[in-house]
């Protein structure tokens, strides 16, 4: 293949979609008014003379008119419309076994099986894939989906084309659905200030537009905005410092939004931690480890479920998360049996124990796994986003916020309402008292480091879903946790809550000001300044804390 | 006066590990370049490197250990007044360069011409100056430390918020320095030095003399160290690292102690920081890294906290095993070496050197606490 | 063998026109081989094995194993067998310097591969160069730099940046540009190279938005809302990232979240490959760009030959190849036949017999090393599949020959490189007639 160079004309495509939406629209019956050999030389052609070519050959199917070209054309947006090495003809390709049957695209009947080798895949780069969008958003505008209708109608709003008003026209006088026919009028007020409407149009137009009031209405109300005179450009004018006044005030919240975010996953590689070294007083360099270990487990569990029972993908997680806790949380249990309990009393050598523990942790893990990365998915109902007016909210940020919420509150309630949580508190605040009192101290020491590690391989299954599963991964989160725990003030769990919270909106407050480094710089000056002022962290423990 | 100073806390300890660091810079560099390389005591080219690297890390341990050891201050961001003294250093090495860089500019570092810098940011000058920038080794680190300590001591931050703060600092000055706005080369930080008061730091003479400058550098840290740890300010340390708050009620004032030795011992880091510069050939952002100043802390604990000499013991036993290991088995020292952590955190409560100690009272580095014991 | 150069500045085609085999060609042949009896030849890797940087050199340290039991068993060189000496820097830079010493001094090999990061290569130059020794360094870079003792076989910046801007404006007609990028010196260099280049093109000022993140960023959903901002202005809008691999895989799940879309904010990378594609599901991704000098899909008998040996050397039938494996495979060719050509592993002959030297790459051309210790590479634009491979889109229609001194930065353009002798500078200005660098 060599270099294409096209010029940046309007591909020839979108002049002639036009064209078939109106006849479309005036839904002539599907009967085959082209030419039959004209039409299967120009599918033949999709495969010949590259992207430029094959963008040609599209246009002179549109412009056939036929319905048939229809399924070509989705055949081709999947990738599989092969053209025949030995003599140039295009077939749907449909894998079936060890080969690919072929069926013929005009009449859909199978004309045969390819060996492998002597087909190729017609290519599909960008370009090609918004001409057929193009084609397909507009030919979708009377779909019975209505969700495929408002992305038709999207999909105009976006590429404005002026040959597509009579169909848009047509579809919103049928629409019944008042939310997509919003977006009709909207997509219909962009053609209207594209063309050459009278005045009143297009003022209509203009107040369409700063009713939607969003970043692409603003792009399309600047130009007319900067023109400087006239009653429209007036109207621009005033509809685009409204919307820039509303949108500021909606990116305060949208920061909040990823301040709140980024807090939560903050809060859930710390929370593990709070207990650990929190509540324990064990300098646990480990902690990370026990993170990407759940992170492992969920990988773990993902491959299994993938290969025995594909369709319980979706709801991997939640097998996960039970696993991961176990996985962590005996881990937890096993070094607080081997190495931390000859430790008490002596907590500043845990960080030595536990800063090599972290080291065999990451190279055990990368002998058994390998170096690197490893695909966990999202499921689906994790992927995606939806907008609350102009706020945008990601599916899977929104399932972590809640998600370390929801396990906060489960920890408080363990702790408070629970006999192993009075015993932990018992044994914390009064190790030898405890024990006097018939607690099986050592018993709660193993269980308690065990709920810490385990809470902290959870953390991983939430984590795995926005970061890299690696042997790396716990190594990125360990100092961020300390400074959570410690800014909240040690021993307190409601302390690590709100500096998780504070942190991550403080960061992302400062981000859009000062880029992301320096903002997170100036968090870290702001935890140095801030543990100045109160020298126990946030909430720091009332009592006699004097010389501790 | 000043002897007696200085023999004050002088024990036998002390003064084989002082005859065993002056021996190590005499007899090494004279192995390395009287001996032809055939010999059997010669000492090759690249241990030379090796030593020096190993002795300067040594006075990094050390000026933890005068922290930690004496004074129960938990320094997690140890690494930073290392690595300021080492860009203190190899800026002046930069400078050193002058015109015989690749673009040929007169003045600017071959980082700032190919990212379009018009003119030498203001805090480069005086680098040329070698007096200039060996008072900077000292002064940068030490004056941080200063201000830190000093805001960080009359709040009486203490134990774990103290430690915390000093690795936020040092993290704070890692992403600072690996910003290219910044002037000091970013990620690749400052590299392909030439020479050092006109000799050439590829030759084997210069490098066995910066491993005699280090060994000294380190004898003379020691001294220093034990002549603090043996006065009567040495008591009153570890009268407040064991028990501040009577110290303080007794009447002393216990911030201006802390300083102090905070800002002397991250002095002795920023030395040590820049002897390590041209030998290593190198410093970037990466010597700011948190695990670099947890890792010092780990060879103090392992040779054995509060000893002096045990840290030196820490530094050299620990990263002789990484070179070691690193090219024994490549794939799997991480194991060892975090075994070893494991394995001398129960076996040895009181680091290497404790194997020493025949008796059997309460260890000297009888642990602080700095967790306030309580739940949620 | 031909090979043909396209995109080559005017004064690399002066370079090309002035000989270049026949000066290297004719070198060496007289030295005999090393007066050392060895019963093997040493050969150094310097990737590292721990840390951060594992992710990505764990596998190149693989390769080389594949690649010299793969000679071992036609034989070795000079008929001895191959050694390889496996050592780890782990991420640490100042102690890649340490282990370069080490592997020199040492264990004493005649070649080493090795170095991911630049800072990694800018540690160990020094020493390569006081010890003179060879070192292959096998990934895309910034430029600005040629030492005679290191062979660069990545891609300088006008084989991989360039190329894929151009492909960005002329097929998808993009206009507005977000330069986002780590903030080190690859992407400083790069971005700068391609703002200047765009500029000269007619791109505005407020059409380009450069951001840079720290290492390892993770959460971004700021920048990428900061994207989806840049790119509704109504121009056509491409991203060109510059991230740095462990940053990649939040960035495209953030990017797949928030429904940036390749058909309409196209990113395209020049630090991902089919091994940072792994660690991700990357049917949203599906139209966003690489530019590479290797894709794993590329259809050539040499190629497939290469991904079935190494599936088979790490017993792991789904294991992909990329681009900085290649560069190693040209490299580690490249030497052996230089070693063969100068009969010693003597570092200055074989040095000397390395340029000009041609090697089959594994998309079916030849490879050559040029005077300025750079090769000709074709270059290729691929777009993302849903089952994590390349769709080859675009590709050069000749070799472009790496440019180590850009000519699109004031203080380089006057600058080349050319090792040959008499000139033999890495730094030579054509302006003032002289070699940077020495007094």
């Amino acid at each position: 293949m060599s270099p294409k160079r096209s010029d940046m004309r309007m591909p020839y495509p979108r002049r002639i979609l036009g064209q078939l939406l109106l006849w479309i629209s005036l839904c002539l019956s599907g009967q085959a008014i082209a030419d039959a050999a004209s039409l299967d030389q120009a599918i033949r052609r999709l495969g010949q003379g590259g992207f430029d070519g094959t963008e040609k050959a599209i246009g002179e199917l549109l412009a056939s008119g036929d319905p048939r070209v229809v399924p070509i054309l989705e055949a081709l947006a999947a990738g599989s419309l092969q053209v025949r090495k030995a003599d140039g003809a295009i077939f749907i390709a449909r894998q079936e076994g060890g080969e690919a049957r072929l069926i013929d695209p005009l009449t859909g009947e199978v004309a045969g099986a390819a060996s492998p080798g002597t087909m190729e895949r017609v290519r599909m780069n960008n370009r090609l894939r918004r001409v057929i969008e193009a084609a397909r958003g507009a030919l979708t505008l009377r779909s019975p989906d209505p969700a495929i209708r408002r992305q038709a109608a999207d999909a105009l709003f976006r590429r404005a084309d002026p040959d597509a008003r009579v169909a848009l026209e047509a579809a919103l006088a049928a629409e019944k659905d008042p939310a997509i026919a919003r977006r009709m009028r909207e997509a219909l007020a962009v053609l209207t200030l594209a063309g050459a409407a009278e005045e009143a149009a297009r003022l209509e137009a203009v107040a369409v537009l700063a009713r939607r009031g969003d970043r692409e209405s603003l792009a399309i109300l600047a130009p007319l905005a900067a023109r400087g005179e006239g009653e429209l450009s007036r109207a621009a004018e005033a509809a685009r410092q409204a919307i820039e006044h509303e949108l500021r005030l909606w990116e305060i919240g949208q920061n909040v939004w990823y301040g709140v975010s980024l807090g939560s996953v903050l809060l859930l590689a710390a929370i593990g931690l709070a207990i650990t070294f929190g509540v324990m007083g064990v300098i646990n360099m480990a902690h990370g480890e026990m993170v990407m270990i759940g992170a492992y487990t969920t990988f773990v569990v993902q491959e299994v479920i993938r290969a025995h029972m594909p369709g319980l993908s979706d709801y991997s997680l939640a097998a996960a998360l039970p696993l991961a806790f176990a996985v962590s949380g005996l881990l937890g249990i096993a070094v607080e049996r081997g190495i931390i309990r000859y430790l008490y009393g002596r907590p500043l050598e845990t960080l030595l124990a536990t800063w090599g523990l972290s080291l065999v942790l990451q190279q055990a893990i990368r002998s058994a796994f390998g170096p690197t990365n490893k695909e966990v998915a999202n499921p689906s109902w994790m992927s995606g986003a939806f907008e609350v007016g102009h706020l945008a909210i990601t599916w899977n940020r929104l399932w972590i916020v809640l998600f370390a919420l929801s396990l906060f509150a489960l920890l408080m309630t363990l702790l408070r309402r629970s006999a192993f949580g009075l015993q932990m508190r018992a044994v914390t605040q009064n190790r030898a008292m405890a024990g006097s009192m018939g607690i099986r101290t050592p018993m709660v020491d193993a269980l308690t480091f065990g709920l810490g590690s385990g809470i902290a391989g959870i953390a991983g299954v939430a984590l795995s879903q926005i970061d890299n599963v690696s042997p790396n991964l716990g190594q990125g989160y360990i100092i961020d946790s300390f400074m959570v725990v410690v800014f909240g003030g040690v021993g307190n769990l409601w302390g690590t809550l709100v500096g998780a919270l504070t942190l991550g909106i403080v960061n992302k407050m400062v981000e859009p000001h000062a880029g992301a480094v320096l903002g997170k710089i100036m968090v870290l000056v702001f935890i140095i300044l801030f543990i100045q002022k109160r020298p126990r962290g946030l909430f720091a423990l009332k009592g006699r804390a004097f010389e501790t | 006066m000043i002897a007696r100073f200085f023999l004050a806390g002088f024990d036998r300890r002390v003064a084989l590990a002082l005859i065993a660091v002056l021996a190590i810079g005499t007899v090494v560099p004279l192995l390395n370049l009287m001996l032809p390389a055939s010999h059997v005591l010669h000492v090759p080219d690249y241990m030379v490197a090796l030593i020096g690297k190993y002795l300067t890390f040594a006075l990094l341990a050390l000026s933890v250990d005068l922290v930690w050891g004496y004074c129960g201050i938990l320094s997690l961001g140890h690494g930073a007044f290392f690595a300021l003294g080492g860009y203190a250093m190899g800026m002046h090495l930069m400078r050193e360069i002058g015109p015989r860089g690749v673009y040929g500019h007169p003045v600017l570092p071959d980082f700032m011409v190919f990212l379009n810098w018009k003119e030498l940011p203001w805090y480069w000058h005086g680098f040329d100056q070698f007096w200039f920038a060996a008072l900077m080794v000292v002064l940068a680190p030490g004056l941080l430390a200063f201000a830190l300590g000093w805001f960080a001591f009359r709040s009486r931050v203490t134990g774990v918020y103290l430690s915390i703060i000093t690795q936020a600092m040092t993290f704070a000055l890692m992403l600072a320095f690996f910003r290219n706005d910044m002037g000091f080369g970013g990620n690749n930080g400052l590299t392909d030095f030439k020479d050092l008061l006109g000799f050439n730091l590829q030759a084997a003479t210069t490098r066995a003399g910066l491993l005699a400058a280090s060994s000294l550098a380190l004898a003379l840290g020691l001294l220093l160290a034990s002549a603090i740890v043996g006065s009567r300010l040495g008591k009153v340390l570890v009268a407040l690292r064991d028990a501040e708050g009577r110290a303080r009620f007794l009447g002393y004032p216990v911030e201006r102690y802390k300083l102090f030795v905070f800002t002397i011992s991250a002095a002795m880091a920023g030395v040590a920081g820049a002897l390590y510069v041209p030998q290593v050939g190198i410093i970037n952002p990466g010597e700011f890294s948190p695990a670099n100043s947890i890792e010092a802390v780990i060879w103090v604990a392992l040779g054995g906290r509060g000893t002096l000499v045990g840290p030196l013991i820490g530094a050299g036993l620990v990263n002789y095993l990484k070179t070691y290991l690193t090219a024994a088995m490549p794939d799997a020292w991480l194991f060892a070496l975090g075994g070893l952590f494991i394995l001398v955190t129960l076996a040895l409560p009181r680091g290497v050197l404790g194997l020493f100690d025949r008796d059997a009272r309460r260890p000297r580095t009888a642990a602080v606490d700095p967790i306030p014991k309580a739940a949620e | 063998m031909g090979f043909s150069i396209s995109l080559a500045s005017r004064r690399l085609r002066q370079r090309l026109g002035a000989g270049l085999f026949g000066a290297a060609l004719a070198g060496s042949a007289a030295l005999a081989p090393a007066a050392m009896a060895q019963d093997t030849i040493k050969v150094g890797i310097l990737h590292s094995l721990s840390g951060t940087m594992a992710i990505s050199e764990t596998t190149l340290k693989d390769v080389m194993l594949m690649l010299i039991e793969e000679q071992n068993r036609k034989g070795g060189v000079l008929g001895k067998k191959l050694e390889a000496v496996v050592v780890d820097p782990a991420s640490n830079w100042p102690l890649f310097a340490e282990k370069a010493r080490e592997l020199i001094q040492k264990d004493k090999v005649a070649a080493v591969f090795g170095c991911w990061t630049s800072v990694s290569r800018k540690s160990v130059l020094p020493v390569f160069e006081e010890l003179n020794n060879i070192l292959f360094y096998p990934v895309q870079y910034e430029g600005e730099e040629s030492s005679r003792n290191v062979f660069y076989t990545g891609a300088a910046p006008n084989q991989q940046a360039i190329p894929a801007v151009d492909y960005l404006r002329e097929n998808e007609g993009v206009q507005r540009w977000v330069l986002a990028g780590t903030d080190y010196v690859y992407p400083r260099t790069t971005n700068k190279i391609l703002e200047t280049y765009l500029k000269s093109k007619g791109v505005k000022d407020e059409d380009i938005l450069i951001n840079y993140t720290p290492f390892g960023h993770a959460d971004w959903q700021s920048i990428v809302a900061q994207i989806k901002r840049f790119g509704a202005a109504g121009k056509k809008t491409a991203v060109v990232s510059t991230i740095n691999g462990d940053a990649n895989v939040p960035f495209y799940k953030e990017l797949a979240n928030q429904g940036i879309n390749a058909k309409d904010i196209p990113v395209v990378a020049f630090s991902v490959g089919e091994e940072e594609l792994a660690g991700i599901d990357t049917k949203p991704l599906v139209g966003h760009l690489a530019a590479w000098n290797y894709f794993m899909s590329i259809d050539s008998p040499e190629n497939a030959d290469f991904i079935k040996k190494w599936q088979a050397f790490t017993k792991n039938a789904k294991r992909v190849t990329n681009d900085p494996m290649e560069a190693h495979y040209i490299g580690f060719n490249m030497w052996v036949k230089a070693v063969e050509k100068a009969g010693t592993t003597n570092p200055d002959a074989v040095i000397d017999a390395l340029i000009g030297v041609a090697v089959p790459n594994l998309s079916g051309s030849y490879s050559a090393m040029m005077p300025n210790h750079h090769i000709t590479k074709p270059v290729l634009i691929g777009e993302v599949q849903a089952n994590g491979q390349f769709d080859i889109v675009w590709q050069t229609a000749g070799l472009v020959v790496g440019d180590e001194w850009s000519d699109y930065l004031p203080d380089s353009k006057n600058l080349i490189a050319d090792w040959r002798k008499p000139l033999a500078c890495g730094n030579f200005n054509v302006a003032t007639g002289k070699c940077g660098g020495k007094d």
